[in-house]
């Protein structure tokens, strides 16, 4: 009931709780009771919530944990228990009081600090300032009976200087730990951050290092390599982690550009002004763009294609530009289908428009443009 | 034309020799550094027309060697080199005062031409740099005009021309493409890339700080 000892007790051997708790308070009366519940909450472990013998609200709280905790307290218990039994045998009458006021504070205060509950909650702080007041005065009542009041207020008061002494003193220790642990951290930060950028660098640039020397009689393996490499080192430094972890339109220009490049022989550089979060139209767009490019990679002959997308709030372009042998579109055959179905078609079925400027010997130049108010 | 005298500043061999051996004869070579001290010491001994700047070195880099001597030798211009292409680099280094960015990545004929683009007073703009101006300005579109005090306001907006100039650069157009499609001269492109260059480096409106500060820079 009070702190679920008793259920768990009964959940252990399998009897009733009332049984457990009524046997609790008869050997309370003989006073065994009362240390055997403290000990038994001292070391019982937590029931997990949801488990089906926590019929009881299971208790969640602080528990011992190491072996030096657990005799510290059970220490602790046989200490109070002996000092309770000279009590109890001094029999006087006025020590009740004062000892149920500070069994009562304590009691309270155990019971607010040993939460899961945060403590700054209201209601457990004012709580927590109670139950201290509850024991001081305890305590106060309890000297003031035993007539020690005096003799502990001069005890209380050289305890404070010495403690104050001490602490002024090593000072300077204490200042020194802190330090050293500060830099201490700094250093393991440092020291986990470079072990990163190592594991990082081993993962791709030390591969592509041994790949380019074991292909070093293929120019052209060599440089994919390199430019592969060279763009996922570039975006693992420069890029903003938006980007890298995809999602928007220019983290999807990216991964766009980097599979064209690897796939084909054209070299790619994308410049996009502007983010906007992928959709439907957004994905549409790009694989529109992505034929644009491949098809700037098959057909113009050029080495490389510029990219450049702007996103306003209005709409969403994409120019792709090569400088190869370029054509003209008027006399394309019907039967070369990739520019009119995969770019134009799916641009004009979203809505937006495609334009392809081209004349050859001049490169070629698709326009695409998406406005966005009916993607929105 | 007279060769442009060309000074190269990297810290690895490598890449200086292969930027000399790219230029060849149609530059100048008048020295080169491998260091911020000894970048410093030879800029100022010989007076090059441009210097090619690596961004990334040991003791500063390249922005230390630039902002040493801007003021110092206003003659010289400064073309950064660099492998990296992140915003925040690009934008320092242009906003410290180089007139153009090219990554180690570029052609041979691309670099020289960059070179003497650059020797002529003109600036280098990447498709990558335009799309970070256009980034960094994007919030000043048509409809969106920011009334701001103490500053220049044409200094915080690209002006539609600007705006389209740095479009077609992100594209891929060259000057000559960009002039015979907006049926402007050559000349004029390349006036309103300095101009956009110009607001890059004075500009400091709050979305240009704004942009810069989720970029890591300044």
């Amino acid at each position: 009931m009070l702190s679920g000892v008793a259920a768990g007790t009964a959940a252990h051997l399998r009897q009733d709780p009332l049984v457990v708790r009524v046997a609790f308070v008869v050997l309370s009366t003989a006073f065994i009771g009362i240390v055997a519940y403290g000990l038994l909450w001292l070391t019982m472990p937590v029931a997990q919530p949801g488990t089906p013998e926590a019929e009881a609200p299971p208790r969640v709280g602080w528990r011992p944990r190491s072996r030096r905790e657990v005799v510290g307290l059970i220490v602790l218990a046989i200490a109070s228990a002996t000092l309770l039994g000279q009590i109890v045998q001094w029999g006087t009458s006025d020590l009740v009081l004062p000892l149920v006021l500070l069994a009562i504070g304590l009691g309270v205060v155990w019971r607010q600090l040993d939460t899961d509950r945060p403590l700054d909650l209201p209601g457990g702080r004012w709580a927590l300032a109670g139950g201290a007041v509850l024991a001081a005065g305890g305590v106060v009542l309890l000297l003031a009976t035993t007539g020690q009041l005096a003799a502990a207020r001069n005890g209380f008061a050289a305890t404070l200087v010495i403690l104050t002494g001490v602490v002024l003193v090593t000072a300077p220790v204490w200042r020194r730990l802190l330090d050293s642990r500060a830099v201490e951290r700094r250093a393991r930060i440092r020291s986990e951050e470079r072990a990163a950028v190592a594991a990082h660098l081993h993962d791709s640039v030390l591969q592509t290092l041994a790949l380019i020397q074991r292909h070093a009689e293929e120019p052209q393996a060599v440089s994919r390599l390199a430019r592969s490499q060279e763009r996922e080192l570039r975006a693992w430094l420069y890029d903003p982690a938006v980007v890298r972890e995809g999602g928007t339109w220019a983290g999807l220009v990216a991964g766009m550009v980097a599979d064209v490049e690897s796939d084909h022989l054209l070299t790619v550089d994308p410049v996009v002004v502007g983010d906007t979060p992928v959709d439907d139209a957004i994905a549409a767009l790009g694989a529109a763009a992505r034929e644009a490019l491949v098809n700037a990679a098959k057909h113009s002959g050029a080495a490389s294609a510029d990219l450049y997308s702007e996103v306003t709030p209005a709409q969403v372009s994409v120019f792709v530009r090569d400088r190869g042998k370029g054509f003209d579109p008027a006399t394309v055959p019907d039967d070369r289908r990739g520019l009119r179905d995969s770019v134009s078609g799916r641009l004009t079925r979203l809505g937006g428009t495609a334009v392809i400027r081209s004349a050859p010997g001049e490169g070629t130049e698709v326009e695409l443009v998406l406005p966005r108010t009916t993607a929105a | 034309m007279t060769a442009p005298r060309v000074f190269v500043v990297d810290d690895h061999a490598m890449v200086r020799a292969g930027v000399r051996a790219e230029l060849g004869d149609d530059v100048t070579f008048v020295g080169e550094g491998a260091d911020v001290a000894s970048a410093v010491d030879g800029i100022r001994a010989t007076r090059p027309d441009v210097v090619l700047l690596d961004v990334h070195m040991p003791g500063g880099g390249g922005r230390t060697v630039l902002e040493s001597l801007r003021a110092e030798l206003p003659e010289v211009k400064w073309l950064a080199l660099s492998v990296s292409d992140a915003a925040e680099d690009v934008i320092a280094v242009i906003r410290a005062g180089a007139r153009g960015y090219v990554t180690k990545t570029i052609s041979g004929p691309d670099l020289l031409d960059a070179v003497r683009r650059v020797a002529d007073g003109d600036v280098v703009f990447s498709p990558r740099l335009a799309g970070f101006v256009l980034d960094a300005f994007a919030a000043s579109g048509p409809g969106a005009p920011e009334p701001e005090e103490a500053t220049d306001p044409g200094l915080d907006l690209l002006s539609s021309r600007e705006r389209e100039v740095m479009q077609l650069l992100a594209r891929g157009y060259t000057y000559r493409e960009i002039g015979s499609r907006l049926f402007i001269s050559v000349k004029t492109v390349e006036s309103h890339a300095s101009n956009v260059l110009r607001k890059l480096q004075l500009s400091n409106r709050n979305e240009l700080t704004r942009w810069a500060a989720t970029n890591r820079l300044l």
